[in-house]
């Protein structure tokens, strides 16, 4: 069976405007795996998002993506691979819900190819898959953001990455949903790195966890491992209780003064 | 409700009626005007005489074709250049083209006044030149900003006007007067090698929005979406941005400044026939044509002997579609 990581970083810094966001990262991730990237604001976890969508070159150190430099992959190359799922503001002009989802086909069909058979039976799969099925024909804009999101992840669906790159997915969504959403990509079974604030939802969700703080990889291990007391309070600068949760094997997470 | 009864029609009959209503509307263009040629003239069915032969072939045909290609090529732009920058208030003016091809119909007509045949040439060269700069300044800012290169083709509108203005002013008054006409937009020059110059450059511009039909999609959300689906954003928007100069700047040099085509005509097709960029487009280069070769024979037939300005017809027009916009948007 091939070993070979699906990302690997060596040494990787980013500087951007002489300002060091990331800081010497070493890691690596191997197919399959749910990662969660954790930390405060400012922490360098949307960089480093941005890192493996080349928007970023590292200043130095390397990122490897099947055991090649990601920096000799295309972007058009690259989009048939990864896909992303990103906060969105509303769009000014309106699509309608089949539009966007069909949008991940760009990646695979030249210019001149129209949508198939297939396509359109893939696109009904991949909304249903999200629970949107109804909506096909619906205004994106004038859906709620929660129903946004999940259109965004049902294209990315049609996108048949081997990575799935989640930047803060659950923003915006009900209860409901932020479990809907981690639970349809835990699903898909493919390699997934999503930035979560949520610790809990990580600690459910992710089988492995990067904690980052001011650009430093300060913990990189299961939801056991990471989620200290001594570490969570030092990194968010708040008090923290660790327990279990009740719904499953993993810790839970509480912050809070006990003044209030 | 007009969306909802348009949706209703099964797609071929869609298209039949748009042909239908195109044709109708070409059949009344030839045949109004100040020596009036019967529709069954026009079919073949009625014998032409000698003036009306050479009315239709010299003058009115090359007007329709011109029409229906200079109202198809601003609309198709608009629509390319608002999806492109995501500004709804986008199209060909905003970029300075407009003001640039102005600067270089006055510096032909009171600078080099021996050189007035090639005012076309000099205007065409002037909208060129306000891409240019354009560019050049927004590539200083490294593209960073969308709305850094909308601000720079703001700044470089005023500063073309400021100097057509100031040149206006030292001229002599007929001169000036020739620009202002200019200015307002007209037809009236129209010929076939007008025609074989604008329209490879507005099919060129429709098969690449074609073609890219997808990409344009991807760009109404955010750039940083689109690059995730591999999309080559800046290159993307530079080449649309360069093609809706080169027909804008081909079109308003032969036709001089036709206003609020460009901005009014993607609005209204997004309305009527959806949002995609296949629809879009195509919808645009249809109503684009039939909206300037309606406007165009309304100039021609409002005053008795005497033509309109097409240029103040389409502002008034477009002044008036979007006030009812702002109307409809109030009410909710």
């Amino acid at each position: 069976m091939d070993q070979t990581p699906v990302i690997e970083f060596q040494q990787v810094q980013l500087h951007i405007d002489q300002q060091q966001i990331l800081m010497a990262l070493t890691f690596a991730i191997q197919a399959g795996q749910f990662v969660g990237l954790l930390g405060p604001n400012g922490a360098g976890k949307t960089s480093l998002l941005r890192l493996l969508q080349k928007e970023y070159q590292p200043s130095s150190g390397q990122i490897k993506f099947q055991g090649h430099p990601l920096s000799r992959f295309g972007q058009s190359e690259l989009a048939a691979k990864v896909a992303l799922v990103s906060q969105l503001s509303g769009p000014l002009f309106d699509l309608t819900v089949a539009d966007v989802v069909l949008m991940g086909l760009i990646p695979h069909k030249a210019l001149w190819h129209t949508n198939t058979e297939q396509d359109l039976q893939q696109l009904k799969q991949s909304l249903e898959l999200v629970g949107l099925a109804d909506k096909e024909r619906h205004s994106f804009a004038h859906l709620s953001g929660g129903e946004q999101q999940r259109v965004l992840l049902a294209r990315a669906v049609m996108q048949k990455p081997l990575l799935l790159l989640l930047d803060e997915p659950t923003n915006h969504l009900d209860l409901y949903y932020q479990h809907q959403v981690l639970r349809i990509a835990r699903a898909l079974k493919i390699t997934v790195i999503a930035s979560i604030h949520d610790l809990n939802l990580a600690s459910r969700y992710c089988d492995r966890l990067l904690l980052l703080s001011k650009g430093e990889l300060v913990a990189d291990g299961t939801a056991e491992q990471v989620l200290t007391e001594q570490l969570l309070t030092e990194v968010f600068r708040i008090p923290c209780l660790i327990d279990q949760n009740p719904f499953g094997d993993c810790p839970r997470v509480s912050f809070g003064y006990k003044d209030n | 409700m007009s969306k909802a009864l348009l949706a209703a029609l099964p797609l071929p009959l869609r298209l039949l009626l748009a042909l239908v209503l195109l044709l109708l509307l070409c059949l009344c263009a030839l045949s109004t005007g100040s020596v009036p040629i019967a529709i069954s003239g026009l079919l073949g069915l009625a014998p032409l005489n000698e003036m009306q032969e050479t009315v239709l072939w010299q003058l009115r045909f090359p007007r329709l074709v011109l029409s229906l290609l200079a109202g198809a090529g601003l609309a198709l732009c608009g629509a390319l250049l608002q999806n492109a920058s995501r500004n709804p208030l986008a199209d060909p003016y905003l970029f300075g083209i407009v003001s640039g091809a102005a600067l270089g119909a006055t510096i032909a007509t009171i600078v080099l006044p021996q050189w007035q045949l090639l005012t076309p040439l000099f205007a065409f060269f002037g909208a060129l030149l306000a891409v240019f700069l354009v560019l050049l300044i927004g590539a200083s800012s490294r593209w960073q900003r969308l709305e850094s290169l909308l601000l720079c083709g703001v700044a470089v509108s005023f500063m073309l006007s400021a100097i057509t203005t100031t040149l206006l002013y030292l001229s002599e008054p007929f001169a000036a007067n020739r620009v202002m006409f200019w200015l307002m937009g007209s037809l009236s020059q129209a010929s076939l090698t007008h025609v074989a110059l604008i329209s490879p450059l507005v099919f060129i511009t429709l098969l690449l929005g074609l073609l890219y039909r997808r990409q344009l999609d991807a760009l109404v959300l955010t750039d940083e979406s689109a690059r995730s689906l591999g999309v080559n954003v800046r290159p993307l928007r530079l080449v649309i941005l360069l093609l809706c100069a080169a027909v804008s700047a081909a079109i308003v040099a032969f036709c001089g400044g036709i206003a609020f085509v460009g901005l009014m005509i993607p609005h209204l097709v997004r309305s009527l026939f959806g949002l995609s960029s296949v629809a879009l487009l195509l919808g645009s280069v249809w109503l684009g044509a039939v909206f300037l070769t309606g406007v165009d024979t309304l100039s021609r037939s409002l005053l008795p002997d005497q033509e309109l300005p097409i240029g103040v017809l389409t502002s008034a027009i477009g002044s008036l579609f979007f006030l009812s916009m702002l109307f409809k948007y109030r009410r909710g």
